[in-house]
């Protein structure tokens, strides 16, 4: 008896957390489900199940294909960016340099900023910086730059974030393991690769699979810095998702798109997670 | 030696200009806001010539600041106090339960992260009306604390592992009761995690975007991020407006983060390296 009642409190801990989460996450998950298959506007009393129609009519919906490019040109070169760039800055400051600390601090500062001001302030260093300093106009005006414009934006604002990680990874680095290979007279570049590199290689899969997962869902960007534009160019899917659920007024074909997003998420993330941690352990 | 010192030099040197490289977009909110229109569109770089505050009176009246402000600031810290509260609840009991039934709760709450808000946008959306919590600072802050579940519980029960059990089990020996127990001495103990978890989530609330823009599509429950969103849009054309805006409401959560930076990367690292 006593050993229920125990068994009981001990369940009044995660019993708040697992309320609030299935309020906010798992019941609207499996009511979007059901949505999904049916032809619902979103506010109307009444709608109609339209089985598989949703998902064949997105199939074949050529109008995806830019977002699709879009997301995926975005995820890829801030992954690749931010990763690099934050890997860097943290083994520089890891050196013995003056003004570590203060340099830290700065370079975390562009995230404590909203994205909708990382949006606004970067719209104007192009339009009014960039062709009086650089004598280039504004990438986010023109069809072929937007996207790596808007990228730019994005690896400003997370670099200082991904450098944190790194910079922790770093410092649970035996001080001896760098010594002793110094010592052996390994040069700093053989040190990265053969001793820093694997050691720290946890962190870079965590960080690689969390901008994947960020970047594919990329929305607030976007909105903030063009709203699609020019002319549709900058849409993403999650852009795509959003305005047929709100202003299209088509909930269920939108939550339909949602579910595949969610899906194709899932899929990219866990396959590249199963790669590269088969990598850390060739390392 | 010489060599060595004369590399230190030079990465001394590439990270000082990478650093201010970061930095200086700063200066386009901070000048942009005490300019007239007509200095900005003569020369975009140059200091502004005088320190007035009218285009922050300006933004003030026409924001709605002081209620947008106050929206922010109670969203922020109660959706902050909801939420690690219940996390470093749950992570400390899946953690010292450690069996199954724990463990699939955590897996569960991690499933979350990789869960994009675009595929649950609608039906909370819909299931937030029927409850009423549309357009409601509640409902913000029950959503804002339920998005943050995944992210805060990993975090905070990765610290757990790290606090020695002894102490618990000499005081399970005195009779003292489980909430007792945890709150008498696992609080304590785990403090830097609940700084970083408050911190970051602090961070997060403050600009969070995606929520209100769905949640809160009325005016009087805006948050500073989304209210930068439509304020820009309307005041295009008032760009020192615009920016004495930004600057306003980017100023407070600077001046936390200053206070507080230590918390981040402390936590960020107790994290990585005892894991």
């Amino acid at each position: 008896m006593k050993k229920i009642k125990d068994e009981l409190i001990d369940f009044t801990f995660v019993l708040p957390a697992l309320l609030l989460f299935v309020f906010v996450l798992v019941a609207p998950f499996l009511q979007g489900v059901g949505v999904a298959f049916t032809n619902w506007d979103g506010f109307s009393p009444t709608y109609d199940f339209v089985g598989l129609k949703n998902l064949r009519v997105l199939l074949t919906d050529s109008q995806l294909l830019l977002p699709i490019k879009n997301t995926l040109l975005f995820t890829g070169v801030t992954v690749v960016c931010v990763n690099v760039l934050g890997l860097a800055v943290a083994i520089g400051l890891n050196q013995k340099i003056k003004g570590a600390a203060l340099m830290r601090t700065i370079m975390f500062m562009p995230i404590v900023t909203s994205i909708t001001m990382a949006s606004i302030i970067w719209k104007y260093i192009y339009s009014d910086v960039f062709p009086l300093a650089l004598g280039f106009s504004s990438p986010l005006a023109s069809k072929e730059w937007v996207m790596l414009g808007i990228s730019a934006i994005c690896i400003w604002r997370d670099v200082g974030f991904a450098m944190v990680i790194y910079y922790a990874a770093l410092k649970g680095i035996p001080e001896e393991l760098i010594e002793a290979s110094t010592i052996d007279g390994a040069n700093a570049w053989q040190r990265f690769w053969h001793i820093t590199f694997p050691l720290i290689s946890p962190a870079v899969t965590t960080n690689i699979v969390y901008w994947i997962c960020w970047g594919l869902q990329v929305y607030a960007y976007v909105a903030t810095a063009t709203g699609g534009g020019p002319a549709g160019s900058s849409e993403t899917v999650a852009m795509y998702v959003y305005n047929y659920t709100f202003p299209f007024q088509k909930a269920g074909y939108g939550q339909m798109a949602g579910l595949v997003m969610m899906f194709c998420i899932y899929i990219i993330s866990t396959t590249v997670t199963r790669i590269l941690r088969k990598r850390e352990e060739m390392l | 030696m010489i060599t060595k010192k004369r590399s230190t030099v030079i990465i001394n040197i590439i990270m000082a200009m990478i650093t201010l490289l970061f930095l200086s977009p700063f200066y386009i909110p901070f000048s942009y806001a005490f300019k007239t229109p007509l200095e900005i569109a003569l020369s975009p770089l140059s200091f502004p010539t005088s320190f007035s505050f009218d285009n922050f009176i300006e933004a003030f009246e026409k924001a709605n600041f002081s209620t947008v402000f106050s929206n922010t600031v109670i969203v922020t810290i109660f959706s902050v106090m909801l939420s690690v509260t219940v996390c470093t609840m749950a992570a400390y009991i899946i953690e010292r339960k450690n069996n199954k039934f724990y463990n699939r709760i955590l897996y569960l709450f991690m499933a979350a992260l990789m869960l994009p808000f675009q595929t649950v946008m609608f039906p909370l959306y819909s299931q937030f009306k029927t409850f009423g919590l549309l357009n409601s600072l509640l409902g913000l802050i029950i959503a804002f604390a339920g998005f943050k579940i995944g992210f805060s519980t990993f975090l905070i029960s990765r610290f757990v592992k790290t606090v020695p059990i002894e102490l618990e089990e000499a005081a399970i020996i005195d009779g003292a009761g489980r909430y007792t127990l945890f709150f008498r001495i696992v609080v304590p103990l785990l403090k830097p995690i609940i700084m970083t978890s408050v911190v970051m989530g602090a961070l997060g609330a403050w600009n969070e975007f995606m929520i209100p823009l769905v949640l809160a599509t009325n005016q009087k429950v805006h948050t500073l991020a989304v209210s930068q969103y439509y304020f820009i849009g309307q005041y295009s054309m008032q760009v020192n407006v615009a920016f004495a805006y930004i600057l306003a409401s980017m100023i407070p959560i600077l001046a936390l983060y200053f206070l507080l930076q230590k918390y981040i990367v402390d936590g960020v690292t107790a994290g990585a390296v005892k894991s």
